[in-house]
């Protein structure tokens, strides 16, 4: 916390804060425009931030992800669409809200909720990640291959419909990290193509695995009508809705709850903690059968709930490279290209850029807030932008993004060819978030197996020295319990449609 | 599920394919860890083709058909704007490539005054990129004939 503050004035600096406030008015926009994952948002932002310093850098990229989250819920709230997977809760009271001419108050609830469940989170985060990144220290090449596969695993479980297509997803990414030269012993692998012979860049696969399947989606979309959004405009509201807003404490309290727990858990994603925070505060409530009908506390426990995940989501994040959410996933690619490794070293050698970052998503949730409230008049604009304009900004700024790294033309390639290749692998049920994982720790599980092979080699034996040892032991139970947990789930989720079916 | 089938024995065909190229690899120490991944991989898919031979899941309601069309006059409408990327230039390519797409996937409902509007979205769009990328930023990109 004495760090934290510390750092805090870092983030309040013209540019960090300008850089902070269009942030989070572009993600507020993009969030809201359907058709545009916030993921996507996020990995196409990558390479732009590459030109900038560190912080400035994640502080855009940390400020268009919270705002995203919440912007998500203006096409839930309006058209009964969620922007993002986390808002799919938001819906269930907040559009039939809209239909009753209560869309500006819906949209109110939603930032001003969004904020205090931001901001609980955030708490969370600054209090949690420090001494876990305490304990990774200790951490050797055998638990930090373990750490890797870990990472795959809870992604590949939750990201696509089939744990064996996740699984596959993750290793086929693992499989491209080795493209290009052995980093132990400098021999050439799978360069079939000159393109191929300095391996597979993490910005190119972000931008092409993200951004280019959304481009073919919108193609495929041209010519469908989006539903005409519910707005219209209220007077005097604002005021209200804070005072009734502030009187939820039990909704706001099980939202900021399930929220920060769900987010630790790698992997679970806002999503979850949407829908299991608007359960439990329709159990809870006094008038459950009113959920569902327009309910405020519906909005507000599942839209606290959601922004309450993004600082929890990112205590493995830093601490040990397991993201906990797909656009976790892209913000680790962030870091990366800036040379800045999680683990302990992030709070100790990059502690300037790791603190300042870490404040400026506490004021990104603040101006979140502000500037959710003053858009949200004219947010149904945004629904009503045609789709032929996002097909031909989204391929501009993808080729645009992914050229400027490194001012390669191959990168360009190895984009569109993976981005072609996830578009076909969506239509066979496969999710891009595993793949880009497997890209982004395939380098950290081989590194580390073949660190350990060496120590291994010389001391008990690859066996002895991969699996056992309690922390060892742990990671690899966590690793079953992770697969476990998503084969029961689709189990369930197996039987349940068998049973509908019948 | 016939997808399933497909797709198990296709990457059933790829993991054989990539773990017979290991053995052409010039340092065969180097095909240690991607052999590991390959394996599992094809573990992975025959679990797969089992699983999609042996579990029938109840069928899903699809979507509308596929627009072949209009993918692929996206698909080619890509490739032509990389291979014109250099010889005119990110700027220029860009505000052509934005035209394209809206004039040829938009055509159904072109109107004189929808051309125009096209037109000048697809300028300004450009126009923005220019001035905080190339003025601003003073990022590189590829210059061809003009900008």
């Amino acid at each position: 916390m004495a760090e934290f503050l510390h750092y805090f004035p870092q983030a309040l600096t013209f540019t960090n804060l300008l850089t902070l406030v269009l942030g989070v008015i572009g993600g507020l926009v993009l969030g809201a425009t359907p058709g545009l994952s916030p993921t996507m948002a996020v990995a196409l932002l990558v390479p732009f931030t590459f030109h900038m310093d560190p912080a400035t850098g994640l502080i855009l990229l940390g400020a268009v992800y919270t705002a995203t989250v919440a912007g998500g819920a203006i096409s839930a709230i309006l058209i009964n669409i969620p922007g993002a997977p986390a808002n799919i809760a938001t819906l269930l009271d907040g559009h039939p809200m809209a239909q009753q001419g209560k869309s500006q108050t819906a949209l109110y609830y939603c930032f001003i909720s969004s904020l205090i469940g931001g901001l609980f989170g955030m708490l969370v985060m600054i209090l949690f990640t420090p001494p876990l990144a305490k304990i990774a220290l200790k951490f050797g090449p055998s638990e930090m291959f373990w750490i890797a596969i870990f990472g795959i695993s809870v992604m590949a479980g939750l990201s696509s419909g089939s744990i064996l297509k996740g699984l596959l997803g993750g290793m086929f990414g693992l499989l491209i990290s080795t493209i290009g030269y052995s980093p132990l012993l400098g021999s050439p692998r799978f360069v079939y193509h000159d393109v191929l012979t300095g391996g597979v860049a993490i910005v190119p696969a972000l931008i092409g695995l993200f951004a280019i399947p959304q481009v073919f989606a919108l193609v495929e979309s041209l010519g469908s009508k989006l539903e005409r959004p519910d707005f219209e405009p209220e007077k005097g509201v604002l005021f209200k809705t804070i005072a009734e807003n502030l009187k939820m404490v039990k909704s706001l309290g099980i939202g900021s709850i399930v929220g920060s727990v769900i987010g630790i858990i790698p992997g679970a994603g806002g999503q979850v903690a949407g829908l299991i925070a608007y359960d439990q505060a329709k159990k809870f409530s006094k008038k459950p059968e009113s959920f569902g009908t327009g309910n405020p506390e519906g909005v507000v426990a599942a839209e606290s709930a959601n922004n309450a995940m993004v600082g929890p989501s990112l205590i493995p994040l830093l601490t040990l490279s397991i993201p906990g959410s797909p656009t976790a996933a892209v913000l680790l690619g962030g870091l990366l290209i800036h040379g800045l490794f999680p683990g302990p070293d992030l709070f100790i050698s990059h502690a300037s850029v790791t603190y300042t970052f870490i404040a400026s998503l506490v004021l990104a949730q603040i101006a979140m807030c502000i500037f959710g409230i003053i858009l949200s008049r004219y947010s149904y604009m945004v629904m009503s932008v045609p789709n032929l304009f996002m097909i031909a900004a989204v391929t501009v700024l993808a080729v645009y993004g992914t050229y400027s790294v490194q001012n390669s033309f191959d990168d360009v390639i190895v984009m569109f060819s993976l981005g072609t290749l996830m578009y076909i692998g969506r239509k066979f049920g496969f999710s891009p978030a595993p793949v880009v994982l497997g890209i982004i720790l395939g380098p950290i599980a081989e590194d580390n197996y073949l660190k350990g092979k060496l120590i291994a080699d010389t001391d008990v034996g690859v066996l002895s020295y991969f699996f056992t040892g309690s922390m060892n032991i742990i990671i690899i139970l966590l690793c079953i319990a992770s697969i476990g947990y998503s084969v029961y789930g689709e189990i369930r989720a197996y039987r349940k449609a068998k049973e509908a079916a019948a | 599920m016939k997808k399933d089938i497909i797709v198990s024995l296709v990457l059933l065909a790829g993991v054989i394919s990539l773990y017979l190229s290991l053995g052409f690899m010039d340092d065969p120490r180097a095909a240690n860890f991607p052999k590991v991944i390959i394996i599992i991989m094809g573990v992975l898919s025959a679990l797969l083709l089992l699983q999609s031979l042996f579990l029938k899941r109840p069928k899903n309601s699809e979507g509308a058909g596929f627009p072949f069309g209009r993918f692929f006059i996206c698909f080619f409408m890509i490739i032509l704007y990389f291979i014109f990327m250099e010889a005119l230039g990110f700027y220029l390519s860009a505000f052509l490539f934005f035209i394209a797409v809206t004039f040829i996937l938009g055509s159904a409902d072109l109107t004189a005054r929808k051309a125009v509007m096209r037109v000048a979205i697809g300028f300004v769009f450009t126009g923005i990129l220019f001035l905080l990328f190339k003025v601003l930023l003073a990022v590189q990109t590829p210059k061809g004939l003009l900008l």
